[in-house]
């Protein structure tokens, strides 16, 4: 049996790594996404992470333990310097900013030689994540989003998700709330983003532009953003469905965009609706009511 | 002087590329309130379709009405089959969002495998190369012909929208849906046309991208799209008026920044502008003397 096990591991052990970084990567969007915040900074935030800390583990020798930690700060620290003056603003402008910044980290990492490689990247970074790393941290934070679901502190959230200006009203300090879910989303996004530059033994600027944070977005989109599961759901099943398919990259994009597609227009509360009848799933959809009352005010 | 008037031809036929992009983005956030995060894509549909025509040996106006006609129809068949269904389903405003840059990874998709992933040129005897020497300024006749071909097309898009019936009912659509079904304007025509013509637009302003660089490339939307942002945070969004001069004034910052700053950060002063104007006047620098939406 454990012989079975370390087979698996050492086939597919890529294939898991990656998952359960795209779980971690899903949750972090999750959070965000909960505050009614869309965010494409996401590739912004990793890349953040993936330098910071290559940075500090390649050239100043620092602990893999602290550097990632460091990483997921600095993602933080930038997303409070964001999120202070852009949250104060309504509609799509959020978006549009989160967007600005990824690209403005991409074009600083294209740029900034010394530190960054350039369009190079840098090459032969040491491999220090390891599998039952991730996994825990993919644990915490399932935990974690369960225990904010529950907490005071989540029922406030999904106020505001609900109609902001009510919850404002109420008393509730929308922008801090929001500014504290969008700095704990940067937050395990960099760390996401340390802990993918000690796997692959390689970053360049290409790998965390946009498409990074439309694939991080569509996550749990996919796997349905109101059920607690549904992050992982999708994050597992995107990560899956190219390895086993074997298609072409080309197919693979125009794949993934019919399915983004297709989910967006058919089944709307993600796969984890299709649970709906099912006992288990509903302990876990508490809030297909406000999900409800949520889809009919489109406008915030 | 030689060279700052250089640049000024330069930032002029780039800006007016970009004007012309960034009306299609900003007409459909106007009307309906929405950002279309696939006209980058429609922009590369264009410039592919201007390209396989030019190829084909059609001259430079029929590869234009190509690329345009293009662009519209899949701006048509996206608010047809994706848009309309969506406000209708009632969803949440970021499923529109996430749809359309679902839509955009598609169509580059399509586009890498009809076309290839490779960077492709337009054949040389479809481009004219004559050059003329105004008192040491160098003025392609390539940029004259694009500025010209953007000035056009903006002129016959102020044309449409303000003298005939379907322009009419655009701009009713866009003061508020809901008055204009009671007076009787057919919004859902009124919308497919502004999707057509943002749609257009986008392939118009993709084949002159094309033709100006002589580059073409499934990945040339993702760039096109942040300028058309950036131009439309400028302005203003919705603002046209204001999306016009975004985009001469982006065009000209970035040339003059690749000539007096440097070059490796074009693209980073668009952003930073994104920021300031966010922080300091997000309803955009001209929001002053806007004509309220479309």
């Amino acid at each position: 049996m454990i012989g079975f096990f370390t087979e698996i591991l050492s086939s597919y052990g890529n294939v898991i790594d990656l998952c359960l970084l795209n779980i971690l990567l899903a949750y972090g969007v999750w959070l965000a996404l909960s505050g009614n915040m869309f965010t494409l900074g996401t590739g912004g935030f990793m890349a953040l992470g993936a330098y910071g800390s290559v940075f500090l583990t390649t050239q100043l020798g620092v602990p893999f333990g602290v550097a990632v930690l460091v990483g997921g700060l600095l993602a933080g620290v930038a997303a409070l310097v964001i999120g202070i003056p852009v949250l104060r603003l309504r509609g799509d402008y959020f978006m549009l900013a989160t967007f600005a910044f990824t690209e403005v980290i991409r074009v600083i990492a294209l740029n900034w030689e010394s530190v960054t490689g350039g369009a190079i990247g840098i090459v032969g970074i040491p491999r220090y994540t390891e599998t039952w790393q991730l996994a825990l941290l993919a644990v915490v934070a399932v935990y974690s989003a369960y225990a904010l679901r529950s907490s005071y502190f989540g029922r406030s959230i999904a106020a505001i998700r609900q109609d902001d200006v009510m919850s404002q009203t109420m008393g509730i300090n929308v922008l801090a709330h929001r500014l504290t879910l969008f700095g704990a989303s940067a937050f395990v996004c960099g760390i996401a983003g340390a802990l993918a530059a000690h796997l692959n033994f390689f970053i360049g600027p290409t790998d965390f532009g946009l498409l990074r944070s439309v694939d991080a977005l569509s996550y749990p989109i996919l796997g349905g953003f109101n059920a607690l599961f549904g992050p992982m759901v999708g994050a597992i099943f995107t990560t899956l469905l190219p390895e086993f398919l074997r298609f072409s990259s080309q197919w693979r994009e125009i794949l993934m965009g019919l399915l983004v597609i297709l989910v967006v227009l058919y089944l709307p509360g993600g796969a984890m609706s299709l649970l709906q009848g099912n006992r288990l799933a509903r302990i876990f959809k508490r809030q297909s009511a406000e999900q409800r009352s949520f889809k009919q005010r489109a406008e915030s | 002087m030689e060279g700052f008037a250089q640049q000024i031809v330069n930032g002029l036929s780039i800006g007016s590329i970009y004007a012309v992009f960034a009306i299609g983005c900003t007409l459909i956030f106007g009307v309906l309130n929405i950002i279309n995060l696939a006209q980058g894509a429609f922009l590369m549909v264009g410039a592919c379709a201007g390209l396989e025509a030019a190829r084909l040996g059609f001259p430079l106006p029929v590869a234009l009405l190509v690329a345009a006609v293009g662009g519209g129809i899949l701006g048509a068949l996206s608010e047809q089959f994706m848009f309309r269904p969506l406000r209708k389903a009632g969803g949440h405003r970021w499923m529109g969002l996430v749809a359309s840059l679902a839509l955009a990874r598609l169509l580059v998709g399509v586009a890498q495998e009809i076309f290839g992933t490779e960077v492709q040129a337009y054949p040389p005897s479809s481009i004219s190369t004559i050059i003329w020497q105004i008192g040491g300024v160098r003025i392609q006749a390539l940029q004259v012909i694009i500025i010209l071909a953007a000035l056009l097309l903006m002129l016959l898009f102020a044309f449409i929208l303000q003298r005939t019936s379907i322009g009419r009912a655009i701009r009713t659509v866009a003061f508020s849906e809901d008055v204009a079904q009671i007076v009787g304007v057919r919004v859902e025509s009124a919308t497919l046309v502004t999707f057509f013509i943002a749609g257009a637009l986008a392939g118009a302003a993709g084949l002159l991208l094309g033709v100006l660089f002589n580059v073409v490339s499934p990945f040339m939307g993702d760039s096109a799209l942040v300028k058309g942002l950036t131009v439309m945070i400028l302005g203003g969004l919705g603002n046209i008026p204001g999306a016009v001069a975004g985009g001469f004034l982006l065009g000209l910052l970035e040339v003059f920044s690749i000539a007096y700053v440097s070059s490796a950060f074009r693209d980073a002063i668009g952003f930073g502008l994104i920021f300031l104007i966010l922080l300091v006047k997000p309803t955009g620098l001209f929001s002053g003397f806007e004509e309220r939406r479309a």
